[in-house]
């Protein structure tokens, strides 16, 4: 994890009010958000390498889909799902700084 | 893709974990087959092979868990908070709610009057007098969507019976959310639904844009079996809410959207973003439709029939019927002298459907356990 952006270990909830056309903002998960009936995806960088994504559920609850991420040398983070639950995919961490995570769409 | 930090072979303790392992596999395949039960019978019904036997509205008894944290006092919501959700959802399950009149007009001929309404319990799960509403204070500061506060043993509340009340958890949540639902075929233990405190009800503690009590109305709808109008297929259009008189449509929707709006070539009308199962704001979701109503009426007189029996045995009924023939046998010649058949229907409706579930969990506890069964 030696190349993770400093700060990105934690657990991150989207913040989608704040988003642009290109990029996606996310903070930490006790960031007091505002009630919003659409469920906020999360992302969740643990130290040991896991990867714990939280996505919409039927049920109006967030469901986990837990994987591993690993910091690319060009800054990005890789995502795999060794379960075969889900597709591998980059997330694109812009900055990271003050409590604010921010990602390319 | 390369893999990386691959898990430590397990080195102790494997007896156990495999134990836990075959337990969730067989809570998951025992939710499986109850839910693959359950859509079967919403395919029938849909499909005309089964028709409702409803012909009244039905009143179910609801029991409201409110757990507070006393350093919140505002978090005890008031009675009358509590009583504006039940005069809320009165109206949106028998389309009696004064903003139906804006569905547009080519959907107006969908609009259905589900025939179901609530009230606060009059009896507890003993028999006793109740008004229906339980406090309960904890030291939690909020809850998550993990079923914490359906268990005093994790600060919450416990449920009652949830074959015989609906039971409706109140308090404060974490992560934003507005509110969950379980669908029917889960553990009975855990089934009912969970409302933010400022998502509940049209007073107190109710804060805009969620302050018209359609969240419950919405959550309702889940323990109903209703899916998000959109099929939760992430704006694939792939997947829709399997049922056929709501168009299919990419994603959810928020806030209050502009008619027509339109996803998934489902134009000229586009998406039916004022159903209560979309995710717009309180004040722009204002209709269930007729297929929505077959499919809620397919899980009232299936899994949820015990509601509908529960009900006939707390209508008032002469003081000799004692027993549950008896009772059954007294409320049509008092009330409904039409429905005695009904009743006797869905009883061994219920019967029938409780032994097919049975006869699916032996099959798939066979299927891990390698037992036929012979």
């Amino acid at each position: 994890m030696n190349d993770a952006p400093p700060g990105v270990i934690g657990a991150w909830l989207h913040s989608f009010e704040e988003d642009t056309e290109t990029t996606a903002v996310y903070r930490p998960r006790d960031h007091p958000f505002r009630p919003a009936r659409r469920v906020r995806r999360g992302l969740e960088f643990r130290a040991d390498g896991t990867y714990v994504e939280l996505r919409p559920g039927p049920d109006d609850r967030p469901r986990e889909m837990v994987g591993r991420w690993r910091a690319q040398p060009d800054g990005r983070i890789q995502v795999t799902f060794p379960q075969g639950h889900g597709r591998p995919y980059e997330l694109n961490v812009l900055s990271c700084v003050d409590g604010v995570l921010t990602v390319a769409k | 893709m390369t893999e990386y930090g691959s898990p430590q072979p397990p080195s102790r303790d494997l007896c156990a974990t495999m134990l836990v392992h075959r337990q969730l596999l067989n809570e998951s395949m025992t939710y499986r087959s109850r839910r693959a039960a359950i859509e079967n019978r919403a395919l029938q019904y849909e499909r005309g092979r089964r028709a409702s036997l409803r012909t009244e509205v039905v009143t179910l008894p609801v029991v409201v868990h409110v757990v507070y944290n006393p350093k919140t006092p505002e978090l005890n919501i008031g009675d009358a908070q509590i009583h504006s959700q039940i005069e809320v959802l009165n109206k949106d399950f028998r389309a009696t709610n004064s903003d139906v009149g804006n569905v547009p007009a080519v959907w107006k001929p969908l609009v259905a009057d589900i025939k179901v309404e609530f009230q606060l319990a009059t009896l507890d799960p003993n028999g006793e007098p109740t008004d229906g509403i339980i406090r309960v204070p904890t030291d939690q500061l909020s809850f998550s969507w993990d079923n914490g506060v359906k268990a005093s043993a994790t600060g919450g509340s416990d449920p009652w019976p949830s074959d015989q009340y609906l039971n409706m958890w109140v308090c404060q949540l974490g992560g934003s959310l507005l509110g969950y639902a379980q669908f029917p075929g889960g553990p009975p233990q855990t089934d009912g639904v969970v409302i933010l405190h400022s998502a509940f009800g049209t007073t107190g503690t109710a804060a805009a844009p969620f302050d018209g009590g359609r969240t419950a109305t919405h959550e309702i709808g889940h323990w109903l079996d209703l899916y998000h109008i959109w099929g939760d297929d992430d704006g694939a259009c792939t997947s829709d809410d399997k049922v056929a008189d709501t168009p299919n449509q990419a994603d959810s929707n928020t806030g209050v959207p502009t008619f027509p709006r339109i996803t998934c070539d489902n134009g000229p009308h586009g998406d039916m973003f004022m159903n209560y199962m979309d995710y717009t704001d309180d004040a722009a979701m204002f209709m269930f439709t007729q297929g929505q109503a077959t499919r809620m009426n397919a899980c009232l007189e299936g899994t949820r029939a015990s509601l509908l029996v529960g009900q006939v045995m707390r209508m008032p009924a002469p003081a000799a019927a004692t027993s549950p023939a008896a009772a059954v046998a007294a409320v049509p010649a008092q009330q409904q002298p039409a429905h005695n058949g009904e009743v006797e229907r869905l009883l061994h409706d219920s019967e029938r459907l409780t032994n097919e579930i049975l006869t699916d969990i032996r099959s798939a506890l066979g299927l891990v356990t390698g037992d036929t069964g012979k």
